[in-house]
C-alpha cells in the first residue's frame, strides 16, 4: 500500500481528541512531522512500564492495549495511543501489540515539541483543548 | 528649606515652547481671580454695611440653594458648548450682569444686596472651574504636571492684589465703582485667555466647556446606609462645612461691629485677600508636610476640629475681632492643607467603586448642601431662639468635639485597613505614595518589616524605601541578621542603593560559605552589594568571577557589566580566553556574558560562542552582540532565528542593533532563498525596533506572497502603531492592501461555495470546505489589522471582536461605527464584506468581477494560488469529486511542486490511471 500523503495524514490525525481544536492548516503541519510505520502481527508497538515517547495513530489493522497477560482494549482504525504521553513522561501502565497487519502514523514527541516552539498558535489551540477537558471534568 | 527647594523646582520646571502658554495663561488666573477677590469682599462687605447680622444666616441659605443651582445648570449647559464659546458666553454675560448689579445698587434695594452675593458665588464657581478647564487644554498631562505651580502662584497672587487693590482704591473710587474695575479685570481676562489660546500647539478642538457630573442621589442615599465608614465621613465633611458658615459668621458680625461703609470694604478685602490667602500659601507649603510628618494622617484629622475648638474658647472668653479673624484664619487655613490629606484617609476603606461613585456627590452636593445647613441652623439659633452672638462659639465647640469623636473612629478604620491591606501585601503602591509621610503609616510598615513573615517584611521594606526623607539605614542594620535569604536579599539590594557599607561584612561571610550550586535568593544580592559598596572592588570582582559557585560568578559578572570601568580591568582578554574555551558550559556562558565588556575587540571569539552547542551560552552570545551591534555577527544571529530554543534571544538581539538594519533585514525577508521559518521571524525583529525606516521595510513587504510572511509582517506594524502612534503608517500601500485583501476575501468565498453543500466528514472536500472557511476567518482578521493602521487601532479591534462575535446588537453597532468611521472608498467594498453575506456572490462579481464558480472552476483557481496546504487540498478534492478534467493542471503540479504537494497529486493520478 502507498504511503499516505499529507491530506490524508490530516484526515487521520482529525481523529485525535488532542488536536480537535487545530485548524486544517495546523494540522498539516502537525502531518509533515508524522511518519507511517508498519508492524507484523503480533508486533510490540510499545512496552508496558517503558516511558512512550511518541504518539500512534492507527490508520488500519489492530492494536491490542495490555497489562501482563490481561488484554484490556483492543484498538482499530482511527483510535489513537499514547496521545498524553506527549505531554506526560511517566511510564505508561501498558503495553501495545499488534495483532494483525496494522500501520500507524507515528509523531515523536521531540519532533512535536519543535514543531510547537515554532508554532505558538498550536499550542494555543492544545491548551485550549486541555482547558476544555479540565473544565468538563471539573463541571462533572 | 528642602521644602522650599522643592516648591522652587515644581514652579521653574517650564520648558521651551512653554513659556507664553504659561505666562498668559498665570495672568489669565490671575486676572480671573483679582476681578474674584474684588467682587467677593465689595459683596459681603456691602451686604454687612446694609443689613443687620442677623440677615447673614438668610445669604447662606440663598447662597446654598440658588449659587449651586444656577452653578448646576450652567455646567449641563456648557458641557454641550465648545470650551472657547463657554468662555466668551460667560465673559458678556458676567461683566453685563455685573454692570447691571452695579446700576441697580444705585437704588439700593434690598434684594440687589443678596441678588449680587448670589451672583459672585455663582461667578467664583464658573470662572475659577473654567480656568482650570482652560488650563487643561493648553497644556497635556506632562506639561500640567511641571507649570501647574506656576498658574496655581498666579492664581494666590491674582487673590492677594485683588483684595489689595479694594482695600487701596475703595476711597477713592468708591464700592460700586469697584464692580466696574472688577469688570474690566474680567475683559482683560479673556484678552489674555485669547492670547493663550493663540499660542502654537493650543488647539480647543473638542473642548466642552464643562464636565457633567454623573451621580445618582437613591444609589449614594443607598451607599451611606450600607456603609458605617461612609455615614462617618458624610457626617465629617458636613461638619466640615457647618462650621465653615458658623465660624465665618462671627467674623462677619465682629467685622460689621468694627467697621463701616468704605472702611468695611477695605478691612473685608485686606482680610480675604491678603491675609487669608498668605496664611493658606504658608500652611500649604510649608507645614502641612512637616505636620503630617509629625502627627500622622490620623492626627492630622484632628488638626482642624481641636484647633478651631481651641480657637472658639478664646473667642468665647475673648469675643473680639482680633479672636474671631485668628478662628476664621485657623478654619480656612486648616481646611484647604490639612483637609485634603485627612480626605486620602478618610476614603482609604472604602471600595475604589464606592470612591469613584461618590466624589461627584461630595464635590456638587454635599459642599453646598451643608453650606446650607449651616445658614438654617444659624437662622435657628440667632432668630427663632435668639442665641447671642458670643454664644455661637460653645456651639462651634459642641461640633468640634463631635467632629473629633467622628475623626478618631475614622482614623481608627483606616488603620484597620492599612494594617490589613500590608498583610495580604495590596496597599496600593500610589495611595502609599500619598499617605508615606504618615507617621502611623510607617510605624505600622516598620512593625511588618520586623514581623515573622518574610514575605511581608520584603514587602514592608519596599514600601519604606520609597518614603522621601525616610531613614531606613538603622531598621536595615536591626534586621541585618534575617534568617530568611529573600529578606537578605531585600536587606542587601536597599544597602546598595543606598551606599552603604553596614551589611558588608555580612554578605562577604554568606558569599565566603556559598558552595557550588547553592542558589540561595540572598546569594546574587550579597555579590552586587560587595562589589558595589567595597573599597576593595578591583580585587574583590575577579575572586568572585572566579568563584566555583556559578551563581556567584553569574551575580559578579552581572554587577559588573554596567559598570564599563571597572569591567574592563576585571574582565581581561585572558580571562575570556580561559572561560570561552572552559568544558564547563557555565564559564562558556559567563565568557558569553563578559564579551560585551570587551565590545569589538572580541569579535572572533563572539562569533564561536554564537556557535555554541549550548543553548544558554548561545543566548548570552546573542545578547553580547545586541550589545555590541557589529555586522560581523549579523548573518549569525539571523541564522539562529531558526532554533526555537535561542529564537526570543536572536530576536532581541537583532532588535538591538535599531534601524541600522532595517534595510538588510527587509532584504532578507524578500529573498527565496532564506529558509521559511527565519524569514517567517524577521518581522518580529522589525517591529521591536520604534523607527520610522523599521515601519518603511514593513511597508515593503505588506503584501508579501507567502502568507505566513505576510501575517508577521501586518502584527509587526500593528504593535508598533500600538506603542508609537507617532510614526507614519498612512499612505497608499495600507489602503492597496485592504483592497488586495477584500478582493481575495471575495475570491475564497466565491471558492468555498460549490463544497458547502457537500456532506460527510472526514473526506478532502469536507476538509477543503474547512481550510476555506478558516481562511476567509484569518483574512477578515489581516484586513481589520489593516484598518488598524489607518484608523483608531483601540477601535479597529474593538469592532472586529464585535463582528466575530456574529448577529446581534453588537454586530449591528460595529457596522454602523465603520459605516460611520471609513473612507468612502473603503466602505464600498469592505461594508458588503461584513453585512451582506446573502449577496457575496452578486457583489463579488460587481466590485471586482469574480464569477460565481463550479467545483471544477473552483479548484483550478484553488490550484493556482501557490499556497501549498490549499493546492494539496484541492487536488485531493479533485480526486475524491472524480473532477478529470483537471488532470492537467494536477500532472503539472506533480512534477514542478514541492515534495508534499507532488505526493498528493502523484496519489490523484495514481488513482485515476
Amino acid at each position: 500500500m502507498a504511503e499516505l500523503n499529507i491530506v490524508e495524514k490530516v484526515i487521520a490525525l482529525e481523529a485525535v481528541d488532542l488536536l480537535k481544536n487545530l485548524t486544517p492548516d495546523q494540522l498539516s503541519r502537525v502531518a509533515s512531522i508524522a511518519r507511517e510505520v508498519k508492524f507484523a502481527p503480533g508486533r510490540a508497538v510499545f512496552e508496558a512500564n517503558q516511558r512512550l515517547d511518541a504518539l500512534y495513530v492507527i490508520l488500519d489493522g489492530a492494536v491490542e492495549l495490555h497489562s501482563g497477560d490481561e488484554v484490556m482494549h483492543r484498538a482499530g482504525q482511527n483510535e489513537v495511543l499514547g496521545a498524553w504521553a506527549l505531554f506526560d513522561q511517566e511510564p505508561m501502565p501498558v503495553g501495545a501489540r499488534t495483532v494483525e497487519d496494522t500501520r500507524l502514523l507515528r509523531i515523536v514527541r521531540d519532533d512535536f515539541y519543535d514543531l510547537l516552539s515554532d508554532n505558538s498558535e498550536i499550542t494555543a489551540a492544545i491548551f485550549s483543548t486541555l482547558v476544555r477537558r479540565f473544565r468538563a471534568l471539573v463541571g462533572n | 528649606m528642602k521644602a522650599f527647594r522643592e516648591f522652587w523646582r515644581k514652579l521653574v520646571d517650564v520648558r521651551p515652547g512653554e513659556y507664553l502658554r504659561t505666562f498668559f495663561m498665570s495672568m489669565y488666573l490671575m486676572c480671573v481671580l483679582f476681578a474674584y477677590y474684588i467682587l467677593k469682599a465689595v459683596s459681603r462687605a456691602l451686604f454687612l454695611d446694609k443689613f443687620d447680622i442677623d440677615k447673614l444666616p438668610y445669604l447662606y441659605v440663598l447662597i446654598a440653594a440658588f449659587g449651586g443651582m444656577l452653578a448646576y445648570f450652567y455646567s449641563k449647559l456648557a458641557a454641550r458648548t465648545s470650551l472657547k464659546t463657554a468662555v466668551t458666553t460667560a465673559t458678556v454675560f458676567f461683566i453685563s450682569t455685573f454692570l447691571v448689579i452695579r446700576w441697580l445698587l444705585g437704588f439700593q434695594m434690598a434684594f440687589t444686596y443678596y441678588l449680587f452675593n448670589i451672583w459672585v458665588s455663582l461667578f467664583s464657581i464658573v470662572a475659577v472651574t473654567q480656568g482650570w478647564l482652560v488650563a487643561a487644554n493648553v497644556f497635556n498631562a506632562r506639561e500640567a504636571k511641571r507649570v501647574y505651580g506656576l498658574l496655581g502662584l498666579g492664581a494666590v497672587i491674582g487673590a492677594g492684589f485683588g483684595g489689595q487693590f479694594a482695600a487701596w482704591t475703595v476711597f477713592i473710587i468708591g464700592s460700586n465703582n469697584l464692580i466696574v474695575a472688577s469688570s474690566v479685570m474680567i475683559l482683560l481676562s479673556y484678552v489674555v485667555f485669547r492670547l493663550a489660546i493663540a499660542q502654537p500647539g493650543v488647539t480647543l478642538a473638542g473642548a466642552t466647556g464643562g464636565e457633567e457630573e454623573h451621580f445618582s442621589l437613591v444609589d449614594v442615599l443607598s451607599d451611606i446606609r450600607r456603609y458605617k465608614h461612609f455615614q462617618v465621613i458624610i457626617g465629617i465633611i458636613a461638619l466640615t462645612y457647618v462650621v465653615d458658615v458658623l465660624v465665618e459668621f462671627q467674623f462677619s458680625a465682629m467685622a460689621k461691629a468694627s467697621y463701616k461703609g468704605a472702611d468695611l470694604v477695605r478691612f473685608t478685602a485686606t482680610f480675604m485677600g491678603i491675609y487669608l490667602n498668605l496664611v493658606n500659601f504658608v500652611f500649604q507649603f510649608f507645614l502641612t508636610g512637616a505636620v503630617v510628618r509629625r502627627f500622622g494622617v490620623g492626627g492630622a484629622l484632628q488638626v482642624m476640629p481641636v484647633s478651631i475648638a481651641i480657637a472658639s474658647i478664646i473667642t468665647y472668653a475673648q469675643p473680639r475681632l482680633l479672636t474671631t479673624a485668628a478662628t476664621r484664619l485657623t478654619e480656612a487655613a486648616t481646611r484647604y492643607t490639612f483637609n485634603r490629606t485627612g480626605m486620602e484617609l478618610l476614603y482609604l476603606p472604602l471600595p475604589a467603586e464606592l470612591k469613584n461613585r461618590t466624589k461627584a456627590f461630595v464635590d456638587i452636593f454635599a459642599d453646598r448642601f451643608s453650606r446650607g445647613l449651616g445658614g438654617m441652623l444659624l437662622v435657628l439659633l440667632i432668630t427663632v431662639l435668639g442665641l447671642p452672638i458670643n454664644q455661637v462659639p460653645l456651639v462651634v465647640l459642641v461640633l468640634t468635639i463631635c467632629w473629633s469623636v467622628l475623626s478618631w473612629r475614622a482614623q481608627r478604620e483606616y488603620v484597620t485597613t492599612v494594617r490589613r491591606r500590608i498583610e495580604s501585601r495590596r496597599l496600593d503602591i500610589e495611595t502609599a505614595r500619598i499617605n508615606a509621610d504618615d507617621a502611623v503609616m510607617i510605624g505600622l510598615l516598620e512593625q511588618t518589616a520586623a514581623g515573622p513573615n518574610a514575605r511581608q517584611t520584603v514587602y514592608a521594606l519596599g514600601l519604606l524605601v520609597e518614603v522621601e526623607g525616610y531613614a531606613i539605614l538603622p531598621l536595615l542594620r536591626k534586621l541585618a541578621r534575617a534568617a530568611e535569604p529573600t529578606v537578605r536579599a531585600k536587606l542587601y539590594e536597599i544597602a546598595s542603593r543606598a551606599g552603604a557599607a553596614d551589611l558588608l561584612e555580612q554578605a562577604m561571610a554568606e558569599i565566603r560559605s556559598s558552595r557550588a550550586g547553592d542558589n540561595a535568593a540572598s546569594i546574587g544580592p550579597a555579590v552586587s552589594y560587595a562589589i558595589t559598596v567595597s573599597p576593595e572592588s578591583v580585587n574583590l570582582a575577579p575572586r568572585l568571577l572566579n568563584h566555583p559557585n556559578q551563581h556567584v560568578a553569574e551575580a559578579a559578572m552581572r554587577c559588573l557589566l554596567p559598570n564599563a570601568a571597572l569591567a574592563t580591568r576585571v574582565i581581561t582578554p585572558e580571562w575570556l580566553a580561559e572561560a570561552s574555551a572552559s568544558p564547563d558550559a557555565n564559564r562558556r556562558r559567563l565568557a558569553a556574558m563578559g564579551v560585551e565588556a570587551r565590545g569589538a575587540d572580541e569579535l572572533p571569539r563572539l562569533a564561536a560562542l554564537l556557535a555554541d552547542r549550548e543553548p544558554a551560552v548561545v543566548e548570552e552570545a546573542l545578547h553580547s552582540a545586541g550589545v555590541i551591534r557589529s555586522r560581523t555577527c549579523l548573518n549569525a544571529a539571523v541564522g539562529l532565528l531558526a532554533d526555537p530554543h535561542v529564537r526570543g534571544a536572536a530576536i532581541a538581539a537583532l532588535a538591538q542593533y535599531g534601524e541600522m538594519i532595517a534595510g538588510t533585514v527587509s532584504d532578507l525577508m524578500e529573498d527565496s532563498a532564506m529558509p521559511e521559518n527565519v524569514r517567517r521571524q524577521l518581522p518580529r525583529v522589525l517591529g521591536r525596533i520604534p523607527s520610522q525606516r523599521a515601519v518603511d521595510m514593513l511597508m515593503r513587504s505588506i503584501g508579501h506572497p507567502d502568507l505566513g510572511v505576510r501575517d508577521a509582517v501586518i502584527r509587526a506594524l500593528n504593535r508598533l502603531r500600538e506603542r508609537h502612534p507617532e510614526l507614519d503608517y498612512g499612505g497608499a500601500p495600507v489602503a492597496e492592501r485592504i483592497h488586495a485583501e477584500a478582493r481575495y476575501y471575495f475570491e475564497l468565498h466565491s471558492a468555498v461555495k460549490p463544497f458547502r453543500t457537500l456532506t460527510g466528514s472526514r473526506s478532502a472536500a469536507n476538509l477543503l470546505a474547512y481550510t476555506l472557511d478558516q481562511r476567509l476567518l484569518v483574512t477578515l482578521e489581516r484586513l481589520f489589522r489593516l484598518l488598524g493602521l489607518k484608523y483608531p487601532p483601540r477601535q479597529m479591534h474593538a469592532a472586529y471582536l464585535a463582528l466575530a462575535r456574529g448577529k446581534g446588537d453588537d454586530h449591528s453597532a460595529a457596522i454602523e461605527f465603520l459605516d460611520n468611521l471609513l473612507d468612502r472608498e473603503l466602505k464600498r467594498y469592505l461594508l458588503p464584506l461584513l453585512d451582506d453575506a446573502g449577496r457575496m456572490a452578486e457583489r463579488g462579481l460587481d466590485l471586482f468581477g469574480i464569477p460565481e464558480r463550479n467545483s471544477q472552476e473552483a479548484i483550478r483557481l484553488l490550484l493556482r494560488t501557490g499556497d501549498s496546504w490549499l493546492v494539496s487540498c484541492a487536488i485531493a478534492t479533485a480526486q475524491q469529486l472524480g473532477l478529470r478534467g483537471l488532470a492537467g493542471e494536477i500532472r503539472d503540479l506533480a512534477s514542478s511542486a514541492g515534495e508534499e504537494v507532488s505526493a498528493v497529486a502523484e496519489s490523484a493520478l495514481a488513482a485515476w490511471a
